[in-house]
């Protein structure tokens, strides 16, 4: 029997990073018995090594709780945990699209943040309610009257009666799974209608294959229905469905309302794509819900194996990560310095870092990464347009007619004594002012107009090291702009190497043809010949530095009798020599190439 | 014949760029006596077929231990091995405590070869290491080891010091060829990782010549050395003809050894396996490991014959004459030119490597990128 429907519960948690979401989940899960307190990991719902390591959550999360309030029912609260990155705002929105409520944590000491502020602005656009809990008000520098200040005048909700809360402690928890419960609206929906079940999060398992984490907006869902997927037309037989508890338990059947999974020998989460909308192939919905979007990698890179001879390691590899997020692609490429690799595409930077690390740790792999690009929109002479992600395709100068780069717009908060530098910042990434306001007193917000290909460098940094720490972006994807780019090269005592080609800006091009050449002449090892490192646009020189020839690679002594140090460090000579890449005549280490994305 | 290497690991004071296994702990000294002892003479059974044609005390500082000190072991290892009546026995010794006194017992010892640590002639420098002698008390060291009647005296002086000009390093040169001392061991500074040094070096508190600076004096040095008469035999060894050291040369011939005392290493061919082991590094168990009865041996190692040859290899081409092709083919059964035909052609190429009827060796270029040299051996 279906569990009454105006029972149920269906929320998740916004919160920035470290304001405590996962804690707060954790105490929900213990006060709700959901987990046996033996049993309880820190931070069960970031399951994820790097989720936990960051302090972020990656992928999006469900559990199912069960609550007496203190009316006397017992409640079925369905916990929907967002991924809290701008690279997963798409994640994100869909993700509330599976609820009715949202309890918004701040963060006693620090108030309201960006990332948080777009969130909120998400769950509202989802007509979400929103519940304002004020947490870590067991600290000493607890402001929360600032905090609740903040609620009221940034986003303009009523929050004078919001939790003070100790998600560390537990204190007053309790009183949050009340407001749940009585603020935040029973689904609604007709468990007979025909099915309509919105996908949040897709899953890998190597058992049950992709699951596809739903929300039932209508209908009913059970194992043996053949189901319908409205965007790509893929059908399957449905094998499984089950509930979070946190771990999946199969149910006989998810209807309206309810928060699950359902299972049906998928291959790939590619098929089970997030925002799309599950049917019953005999009895279809009329339409999809609305709100699908095919996520798009905007930002690109090429990943290689660090020995040449990883590549089919690193090709399974990635075949199995993408098992488990379709939003990267891949296709092979091949370098002549870096030899045979994939050229791969990320929603966004944290995205890509994340992935990367995931290939290198879960995978045991060495890689080398390129210089991160954005799609350029290249018009020929001819009136074709050619969308390029990787520099060395970019066609010949004398070809093109012109050449479009990615805006975004960006949103930048932070306290007022730090806006002049951060201008200065935003100015030197080629931003155009848009807009400032005062938030509040404490509080301004910056809109930029910014070429996106500005900021998948060091952007971020460069932010938090100009405001201690303290300002916060978001960016939204605009339309392409005409821009005058050029395709800035690296050549090795004469060679070019193609995996350190960029392309920037014109008026940039120096600055960071110089940097880069400087970067390379530290980080390249001194070889037995003179190495000239040029940067050129073109054929032209732009920047030189030299790498002055090795003079002596000897070890002077040896100790006595103790032949193992001399041995060790051939052994480590010997390492080191292989992880270098030829280019041309030249050896660079593998890391050469990353370092110089790190370029102040 | 074998080499036998004696571990002294007292030190009066630490220097800051040595990461050798010795103290200032010499309220231990008379038990880490009794129990060197007791490793020797556990060892005479099993060395009983050998002849040692080196003995070689190396430290620490030996010349800082009790008087009779030298004496008893030197008696001691007499007693437990057959030393060859034309044995090379040498001493370390730094200045500040090689008195006429001490060394005289070095020679009652039968010492014939005193190394001198020396290491700069500029007082500021020597200050700067955390050296305990002067410039005067390294002149009145030689002359007291001349008076007592040593003839063969090595220094050991290091360039790339903190502070250190081509000058300063050259000047170091100039006094032991004044000094008219047959052997010279001229080492660059290696920075030693956890050393004081290196913390200072690290944390920007002191400043090292660089790599080109470096070069420069070791090129500077080696000509005036070459001007002077003195023959360098190896990557950083200098001498007047037939003041070679043999126990250094017994190891760049990758021959036998035996090593005693705390973290000594030895390399013994063992029922026809070449093995290499060493003693422990911790003073308390080396102790209390010979107070049971046992030797405080660790990491035993069987080298196959494939390490072996290339250990041999290693050791050899750091002699200016290389390897001998034939002692070579005696020891492996193959022409070394044919078995590295590759890699040695390649270094030809670079002009790196001579190879002769007789031999193959580095020439001074090889020489100069000895480990380069040695990867190309290393990857064939």
């Amino acid at each position: 029997m279906a569990f009454p429907r105006e029972l149920i519960r269906n929320f998740s948690i916004i919160a920035h990073i470290d304001h405590g979401k996962s804690t707060l989940a954790d105490r929900l899960m213990q006060l709700t018995k959901t987990v046996a307190e033996r049993d309880m990991e820190e931070q069960l719902l970031d399951s994820m090594d790097i989720e936990r390591e960051r302090g972020i959550t990656i992928k999006s999360t469900a559990v199912r709780m069960f609550y007496t309030a203190k009316d006397g029912n017992t409640y079925m609260l369905n916990l929907i945990d967002t991924p809290g990155h701008v690279d997963f705002t798409y994640e994100v929105s869909r993700a509330l699209a599976a609820c009715e409520g949202a309890v918004l944590v701040v963060d006693a000491t620090q108030g309201i943040e960006a990332q948080t502020l777009a969130n909120v602005y998400l769950a509202l656009d989802n007509d979400l309610e929103i519940i304002p809990v004020i947490n870590k008000i067991d600290l000493a520098s607890a402001d929360p009257e600032n905090a609740i200040r903040e609620i009221e005048d940034i986003i303009g909700l009523p929050a004078e009666d919001a939790p003070l809360i100790s998600a560390k402690t537990g204190l007053n928890v309790e009183d949050v799974l009340e407001r749940i419960v009585s603020d935040i609206p029973a689904p609604k929906g007709d468990a007979d209608a025909p099915l309509k079940a919105l996908i949040f999060d897709s899953l890998y398992d190597n058992y049950k294959g992709a699951l596809s984490y739903v929300r039932i907006v209508e209908g009913t869902v059970k194992p043996g229905d053949r189901i319908r997927f409205m965007h790509s037309g893929n059908e399957f037989d449905v094998t499984e469905v089950g509930i979070f508890n946190p771990r999946w338990q199969p149910v006989k059947e998810l209807t309206a309302g309810e928060v699950g999974y359902i299972s049906a020998s998928i291959k790939s989460v590619a098929e089970t794509k997030v925002g799309d909308t599950i049917t019953l192939a005999d009895n279809p919905a009329k339409e999809p819900l609305h709100g699908y979007k095919q996520a798009n990698p905007m930002v690109f890179c090429g990943i290689y194996p660090a020995d040449g001879a990883d590549y089919e390691a690193l090709k399974e590899a990635l075949d199995k990560l993408v098992l488990n997020d379709a939003s990267i692609s891949y296709e092979p490429e091949t370098s002549q310095a870096l030899g045979y690799g994939f050229r791969c595409g990320f929603l966004g930077l944290l995205h890509m870092e994340i992935a990367e690390e995931r290939l290198e740790r879960e995978f045991d792999l060495d890689l080398v990464t390129t210089a991160p690009s954005v799609i350029y929109r290249v018009v020929m002479l001819d009136g074709s347009v050619r969308m390029i992600d990787n520099p060395s395709n970019l066609p010949s100068p004398m070809e093109i007619q012109k050449m479009e780069e990615p805006m975004v717009m960006a949103h930048i908060m932070t306290p007022p004594e730090y806006v002049g530098s951060i201008m200065e910042l935003c100015q030197e990434k080629r931003g155009f002012f848009i807009d400032m306001t005062y938030l509040e007193e404490n509080r301004v917000k910056l809109t930029y107009r910014m070429p996106l290909n500005e900021i998948i460098f060091d952007f971020f940094d460069g932010l938090k090291s100009r405001s201690r720490g303290y300002a916060s972006f978001d960016y939204e994807l605009g339309e392409y702009e005409e821009s005058d780019l050029v395709k800035l090269d690296f050549l090795l005592n004469g060679d070019m190497c193609d995996a350190l080609s960029t392309i920037v800006h014109r008026d940039k091009a120096y600055a960071k043809g110089r940097a880069v050449a400087e970067k390379l002449q530290e980080v390249i090892p001194r070889q037995q010949f003179e190495i000239p490192i040029q940067a050129a646009i073109g054929g032209k020189i732009i920047a030189r530095e030299t790498v002055r020839a090795v003079r002596k690679d000897v070890l002077a002594k040896c100790y006595g009798g103790d032949i193992t140090r001399k041995k060790k460090l051939l052994e480590k000579q010997k390492e080191g020599k292989k992880r270098m890449r030829q280019v041309g005549t030249v050896a660079v280490p593998s890391d050469a190439f990353m370092s110089v994305l790190r370029i102040n | 014949m074998t080499g036998l290497y004696i571990h002294i690991p007292f030190c009066k004071s630490k220097c800051k760029y040595c990461d050798f296994v010795s103290f200032p702990e010499y309220e231990r000294e008379d038990i880490y006596f009794v129990a060197l002892i007791s490793e020797i003479r556990r060892y005479a059974p099993l060395m009983k077929d050998r002849r040692f044609g080196t003995v070689f005390i190396g430290g620490g500082t030996p010349t800082s231990l009790k008087s009779g000190r030298i004496k008893a072991l030197m008696d001691e290892v007499r007693k437990c091995f057959d030393i060859d009546e034309n044995a090379e026995i040498t001493c370390e010794a730094n200045p500040e405590s090689a008195t006429e006194e001490k060394l005289m017992e070095l020679i009652e010892a039968g010492i014939n070869r005193l190394s001198i640590g020396m290491q700069s002639a500029s007082d500021s420098i020597l200050k700067t290491i955390g050296r305990i002698h002067t410039r005067a008390d390294f002149i009145k060291s030689v002359e007291n080891a001349r008076t007592v009647g040593f003839k063969n005296i090595n220094a050991d002086i290091m360039h790339g010091l903190p502070t250190q000009t081509q000058k300063d390093y050259v000047s170091a040169l100039e006094l032991a060829a004044e000094l008219d001392l047959p052997h010279i061991s001229s080492y660059s500074l290696i920075l030693e990782e956890g050393t004081p040094l290196w913390e200072s070096v690290s944390n920007g508190a002191m400043e090292l010549p660089d790599a080109d600076e470096t070069a420069d004096m070791e090129d500077a040095g080696f000509i005036f050395l070459n001007e002077k008469g003195y023959t360098r035999y190896e990557i950083s060894n200098f001498s007047k003809p037939g003041f070679e050291c043999r126990h250094n040369i017994n190891y760049w011939d990758n021959g036998e050894y035996l090593g005693v005392g705390l973290n000594s290493h030895s390399a013994l061919s063992l029922k026809g396996d070449w093995t290499r082991f060493r003693n422990t590094d911790n003073l308390s168990e080396y102790i209390s490991e010979l107070g049971e009865g046992k030797l405080p041996v660790r990491d035993t190692r069987r080298i196959e014959p494939d390490e072996e040859m290339f250990e041999t290899i290693m050791l050899g081409l750091r002699k200016c004459s290389g390897i001998s092709r034939a002692e070579f083919q005696k020891r492996f059964g193959a022409d070394m030119a044919v078995l590295y035909a590759p890699a040695i052609a390649e270094l030809e190429l670079d002009g790196m490597i001579e190879v002769t009827e007789d031999s193959i060796y580095l020439n001074n270029r090889g020489l100069d990128f000895q480990n380069e040299a040695l990867l190309k051996f290393m990857e064939q």
